[in-house]
């Protein structure tokens, strides 16, 4: 039986936005999993930040807390030590994550949870008029920088991996089967996943849209040697690049709830 | 019958076994013992004293003025000789130099023999204490036999049992079958992570150290939401770091129950010392305006008793339960023969995760739990919220102790006072002619209060802050000013004879 992921909430992202394409995708992912008996649907628990891309709690039928503004990675991993046998997922953005809740974006992958953090990119935060994030480019100018960003970007995917991630992948926004493909391995990994969603904002910090030309998809990949080769490959900050797609690194830990249930 | 003995010395000498054995072996003699931990915020060295109260009748705080003083070095000879009453005695640890690292159990042998105790009851007692025991036995030995008998204590038949504030909130959290205590580190909050870590596995209990207090509050959320019962704890700072997620509580009633012993601030304060300046971030602490329960008990059997009425009153009203503490309660060592009250028993039936369909969210919600922005919607939640406060408000009127009345009940001079610093005002006015009002329920408050002050001719606020709190919280509500106000802030509780003599002096 096909499941209801559906609400009646009006959908208020702006029209065009690849949040509808991430939507669709989860969709997707979750009604196979559903279909094929693997999963009921109230075995997922969702948490969302707070930002655009977190409107999606109100258009899935699925279990879930709204969280405060960085703070969606320590409530799941909450709900994870709750309930280990519900499969949780994260859905949070650049400036959610990396701004406000970098802290628990570095422990998460040293706990392990058993969870999935989908990770929507676009290297601005949106829904607060376009002001920079950790992602955001060199020289992006806004309201409130408008003398443009002084900084160069974080690189996330750098991050993860020394802070010892067990499953990074990253993915496009506008490309349907792949974050299928990502999310339903993500979502049998057992561990902390984390998958960077690149994503398009049409109304602010267009500079950095447009990346596609520069993706290409890799096979998944287990060396860390090589994950961190292609960590390097994009910086964030410049079209030059290349920007890898796929899983960049994953591997085989302990999870939080192997860990206590020892 | 009272003595007052302070044992002294650097940090890593060991105060805290002597005042153990001795405290250990009086208890199970029939006497009650209050042990009082003074130290600083380092590992070894500096200076450090423990003041063990000693009586025959229960006894909830210590002296200024002293009987003995056991110094474990010169300095706590120098601080304390001024404290020590006329014909009061020293016992120095030059004579035990030989006993090294049981230097410390030779001085609770001295202190046991001047005390009267028999030599044997120490012995079971070190043995109890120690695994490895034989040559603790025979520091105990030489140290008793060093001395005279001064005090001559004859066995009583209470049997009160020592406990902390500490030890007190975990067995109140394990009566109400705690799964899951995720904090971060903070004094002096952390005695409840320790003491609900020892027998976790045994206790099917887990206790989970977060990154940081905001971690810690979110997980706690997080767990609670899938039906788990579920408790955070910290100190001041870690609680301010934590409002925001109080906020969160307000908007998505998930049950949270936060243990908060506070300690003097502002910033880090004194960190090992005590103060009962956090009342106010209780009372407030988070954006919005939501219901919050806020109980401060006063001694370990209050604590373990609030403690599940917290977690019970939380589950029950979906809201956010403060049970308020300090560094004195938290800490010191209460003995105790009285039983706590009955456990309010209770089990998850609200809707979960992985059976339903649930939705809790920092937004304002429709029926759905999806986010609304409606005018209406926002008034009718809100309204909601207000409701369910006034809701547990008579609950709790109906079913638990919001106030205590101590001492003699038709006097009509009153002092009100609450949490730690109650022990100290139970023993001040026990030859006074004057009764304690302890406030237990910060929020809601008892109205039996404002009856109790309207009998009133003499009205005393004793508090360990310099705002007084309590008293501003009491003139919020019933308009009453209190002028005779007894407060302490120098992170040190009020003694008992201290206050006693504060107390008869306004009267």
């Amino acid at each position: 039986m096909k499941p209801n992921l559906s609400t009646q909430s009006e959908n208020t992202w702006c029209p065009g936005c690849p949040n509808f394409m991430i939507l669709e995708s989860v969709k997707q992912t979750l009604t196979k999993l559903i279909e094929s008996k693997k999963n009921k649907q109230t075995d997922f628990a969702i948490t969302t930040d707070i930002g655009c891309h977190a409107k999606i709690f109100d258009y899935l039928n699925l279990s879930g807390i709204n969280c405060l503004h960085g703070r969606a990675i320590p409530t799941a991993i909450g709900i994870t030590l709750g309930n280990p046998n519900l499969k949780v997922l994260t859905f949070a953005g650049d400036g959610a994550v990396y701004s406000e809740g970098i802290s628990h974006f570095i422990h998460a992958f040293k706990y392990n949870a058993d969870m999935t953090l989908v990770l929507h990119d676009n290297q601005s935060f949106s829904l607060t008029t376009g002001q920079p994030t950790p992602t955001s480019q060199q020289g992006y100018t806004s309201k409130s920088q408008p003398l443009g960003v002084f900084d160069k970007p974080m690189n996330p995917i750098k991050l993860a991996l020394a802070s010892n991630a067990t499953f990074v992948a990253r993915t496009n926004a506008r490309d349907i089967p792949h974050m299928v493909e990502m999310m339903t391995k993500a979502i049998a990994h057992k561990g902390f996943s984390f998958i960077e969603v690149i994503q398009d904002c049409l109304i602010f910090n267009i500079e950095a849209n447009g990346k596609d030309k520069q993706m290409y998809k890799i096979k998944d990949n287990r060396s860390k040697k090589a994950a961190e080769k292609l960590a390097e490959e994009f910086n964030y900050n410049s079209k030059s690049g290349k920007i890898p797609l796929g899983i960049i690194y994953q591997s085989k830990e302990l999870t939080l709830q192997d860990k206590w249930s020892r | 019958m009272r003595l007052n003995i302070i044992i002294g010395g650097k940090a890593g000498q060991g105060i805290n076994k002597v005042s153990g054995i001795i405290a250990g072996t009086l208890n199970k003699y029939g006497y009650f013992t209050f042990n009082y931990r003074d130290y600083q915020s380092l590992i070894r060295g500096g200076h450090n004293f423990n003041t063990l109260s000693v009586s025959d009748s229960q006894i909830e705080s210590h002296d200024a003025t002293v009987d003995i003083l056991v110094a474990l070095d010169e300095r706590t000879i120098k601080t304390h000789e001024h404290a020590l009453k006329k014909n009061g005695i020293i016992i120095t640890a030059d004579q035990f130099k030989k006993e090294k690292q049981n230097l410390n159990i030779a001085l609770a042998g001295a202190l046991a023999k001047i005390l009267g105790i028999p030599l044997e009851k120490l012995e079971d007692e070190i043995k109890l204490q120690f695994k490895i025991h034989n040559e603790a036995i025979v520091s105990a030995k030489k140290g008793f036999d060093s001395q005279k008998i001064i005090y001559q204590l004859n066995p009583l038949n209470n049997k009160p049992l020592i406990l902390s504030g500490s030890q007190a909130v975990a067995i109140g959290a394990r009566n109400s079958e705690l799964k899951l205590y995720i904090a971060y580190p903070m004094t002096p909050a952390t005695g409840v992570m320790n003491e609900l870590a020892k027998d976790q596995i045994k206790n099917n209990l887990t206790v989970f150290q977060a990154e940081n207090e905001i971690g810690a509050v979110s997980m706690a959320l997080g767990s609670s939401f899938t039906g788990i019962k579920t408790m955070t704890g910290t100190s001041g700072g870690g609680f301010d770091l934590m409002s925001e997620s109080f906020s969160l509580q307000g908007i998505s009633e998930i049950p949270l129950t936060v243990y908060l012993a506070s300690r003097p601030g502002p910033g880090t304060g004194v960190p090992t010392y005590t103060a009962q300046s956090d009342l106010d971030i209780a009372l407030r602490a988070g954006h919005g305006e939501f219901p919050r329960i806020v109980i401060a008990p006063g001694n370990p059997i209050e604590t373990i008793e609030k403690t599940s009425e917290a977690l019970y009153l939380a589950e029950k009203f979906r809201t956010l339960s403060v049970i308020l503490s300090d560094k004195h309660l938290a800490e010191s060592e209460f003995s105790s023969n009285i039983k706590p009250n009955k456990t309010p028993q209770f089990k998850i039936t609200r809707k979960i995760p992985g059976k339903s369909l649930v939705k809790n969210s920092s937004y304002e919600t429709d029926k759905l739990g999806n986010s609304t922005e409606s005018y209406t919607l926002t008034e009718a939640n809100i309204n909601k919220r207000i409701t369910k406060y006034r809701d547990s408000k008579k609950f709790i009127e109906k079913n638990f102790e919001m106030i205590k009345i101590h001492g003699n009940k038709k006097s009509k001079n009153l002092v009100i006072g609450w949490g730690s610093t109650s022990g100290a005002i139970k023993d001040a006015i026990k030859d006074l002619d004057a009764k304690f009002l302890q406030v237990l329920y910060c929020k809601p408050l008892s109205p039996q209060i404002k009856e109790e002050l309207e009998k009133a001719s003499k009205i005393i606020l004793v508090e360990c802050n310099v705002t007084g709190q309590l008293g501003r919280l009491i003139r919020e509500k019933t308009g009453i000013k209190i002028e005779n106000r007894l407060l302490k802030y120098n992170g040190r509780p009020f003694h008992s004879d201290e206050l006693n003599k504060l107390i008869k002096g306004m009267l």
